[in-house]
């Protein structure tokens, strides 16, 4: 009976993996052993099945449908000497950036399979977005005005309005910035103030624990996500009016609330794009295919934005962040998809303007704010207060 | 062989940089250089080719979406080796169905393939499929990639210690069962 030594050292023969001593010591095992020449012999017999194997070729059309799947890489604009561009030099440009468009295109026509697989990426890549942007980004270094460590000042008792004061420090200290109060005096400020979805956003658990779960403050800090939000194509897509339709129609709704969609969501959608059976399934609902047959959804497919975006670092690398992933798959956070003022509140162009605002994307840190923004009343006192301080 | 390697190292590289700055001739260039190989590696993990094609196509849009965030400083292969070694393991965690020793469907060969060479595939398939998926894994990247220990170890962030224990048990296992169904 072989020990489990000899046994590996015939293994390592087999690799080619045997030192000289080694070489020696399984020379003389053979010699001496006829069990030990019986495994070596099976052992070659297997290799050599696996070297007869061989490998496949993979299908004809893999590649294609890879490369039609693959986002398009950013492309630098051509400079010239000076750094500028020359008129004609922008044309080519942007020429060459429609060519590649239309190129993809047809490329993805031609393919049927690609297609589905594509439209499938583009729907939840649209669903991503929306759920990207639907936080203002918390902390990391965001301002002076803190976030979490405020966070459980109020989260004892209850606010009054006699704490919605400028002796308030908290509250003192968010006028002294004048970028907020500028914003807090702003029209667009005052609608979202008395939008009953927004104060029900921010008395939502699932909304606090959303943003003060550590991954979404770490995707909140990191330069990927601020550059994504500051970026022009995305703040055009988000207010393009196909976007809001999109988001207010009943085959996107039911495509949300879908089992197949929060199964790839839980999954990691970037990740598992192609091959989960959740996909399939989604591909198979009667929620997607409406959402295909969608205007708005095809539009939005169609626009320059949305195709930019695509390409977009930033947008690609928060979408492949484990951060972004953890968060999608937490309880809170399908809990806050599934919410209806949620919902209502993305499809507002009051917040969608608020949202593309540094401001108020610092004002959202102070928990102070966000204690007193649940309700009307205090809402109310604090821009009577932002009105008394001097501009 | 070093050599060979630093020099494919170096053109990886070189693509990498390529689709980066935009060219999207250069993520042709990395599937003709991959596809085969990671597309042989989910078969053999997977047993189905349906499945073997959505790994692969599936390691590729994530290797290029994560691109920007790739470390140069390691090897490229590695990188889409362990990407698919994991997502064909993910695919096997998520089927609902086993393929067993008895499944007819396991990586079936072409008909166009010589008798002797479709028989060898059509044993080592099913043979494969009676592994444990973690053991699988060395022995697809020992057999057919023909890596090293320390590379397996690499690929699959284990000890050398434990590729080397894997593959054997793995071996063992597949000496037996080959016998077995040759009888």
């Amino acid at each position: 009976m072989l020990n489990r030594d000899q046994i590996e050292l015939i293994h390592r023969e087999i690799d080619g993996t045997n030192t000289p001593e080694g070489h020696a010591a399984f020379r003389s095992l053979m010699v001496a052993d006829p069990e030990a020449r019986a495994l070596e012999a099976d052992l070659r017999e297997v290799t050599r099945l696996f070297h007869q194997a061989g490998e496949r070729e993979p299908p004809p059309h893999l590649k294609q449908a890879i490369l039609d799947a693959l986002p398009v890489p950013a492309r630098a604009a051509p400079r010239t000497e000076t750094g500028w561009l020359t008129p004609p030099a922008m044309v080519r440009w942007f020429v060459s950036q429609l060519r590649l468009v239309t190129a993809r295109t047809e490329e993805a026509i031609m393919n049927k399979r690609t297609m589905i697989y594509g439209g499938v990426a583009v729907a939840i890549t649209i669903v991503l977005a929306g759920i990207v942007t639907g936080f203002p980004p918390l902390g990391g270094g965001a301002g002076t005005i803190g976030g979490v460590e405020q966070a459980s000042r109020y989260k004892g008792r209850s606010m009054t309005q006699a704490d919605v004061t400028l002796a308030n420090p908290e509250i003192a200290v968010l006028f002294q910035n004048p970028e907020i109060l500028r914003l807090v005096r702003s029209d667009v400020f005052r609608k979202t103030m008395q939008n009953s979805a927004f104060r029900e956003l921010q008395a939502s658990a699932a909304y606090r624990e959303v943003m003060t779960s550590a991954a979404y403050r770490e995707m909140a800090a990191s330069e990927a996500y601020r550059e994504l939000l500051a970026s022009e194509t995305y703040r055009e897509l988000l207010a393009s009016e196909a976007y809001r339709e999109l988001l207010a129609s009943e085959a996107y709704r039911e495509l949300l609330a879908s089992e197949a969609f929060r199964q790839l969501e839980a999954q990691g959608a970037a990740r598992d794009v192609r091959s989960a059976e959740a996909m399939r399934e989604l591909q198979a609902s009667e929620a997607f295919r409406e959402l295909q047959a969608n205007a708005a959804y095809r539009e939005l497919l169609a626009s320059e934005a949305f195709r930019e975006l695509q390409a977009n670092a930033a947008y690609r690398e928060v979408l492949a962040s484990e951060a972004f992933r953890e968060l999608q798959a937490s309880a809170a956070f399908r809990e806050l998809e599934a919410n209806a003022a949620y919902r209502e509140l993305q499809a507002s162009e009051a917040f969608r303007e608020l949202q593309a605002s540094d401001a108020f994307r610092e004002l959202q840190t102070a928990e102070a704010f966000r204690a007193l923004s649940r309700s009307e009343a205090l809402s109310n006192q604090f821009m009577r207060e932002a009105m008394r301080v001097a501009p | 062989m070093e050599e060979t390697l630093a020099a494919g190292d170096e053109q990886d590289r070189a693509l990498v940089r390529r689709y980066l700055a935009g060219q999207r001739d250069a993520a042709s260039g990395l599937v003709d250089r991959y596809q085969k190989r990671l597309f042989n590696v989910a078969l053999r993990m997977l047993g189905n080719e349906q499945d073997a094609e959505d790994v692969t196509q599936t390691v590729f849009l994530n290797a290029f979406l994560k691109l920007r965030t790739y470390d140069p400083r390691y090897r490229f292969f590695s990188w889409v080796y362990r990407m698919t070694v994991n997502e064909s393991l993910n695919t096997l965690k998520r089927r609902k169905h086993t393929v067993t020793l008895e499944d007819e469907s396991a990586i079936p060969a072409p008909a166009t393939a010589p008798d002797r060479t479709a028989e060898a595939r059509d044993r080592v398939g099913k043979a494969l499929m009676g592994l444990k998926p973690d053991d699988r894994a060395v022995v697809v990247l020992k057999h057919f990639v023909s890596f090293s220990y320390e590379e397996i170890a690499d690929v699959l962030e284990i000890p050398v210690k434990t590729v080397k224990s894997r593959l054997f048990t793995a071996r063992e296992r597949l000496r037996i069962t080959l016998r077995e169904r040759a009888e």
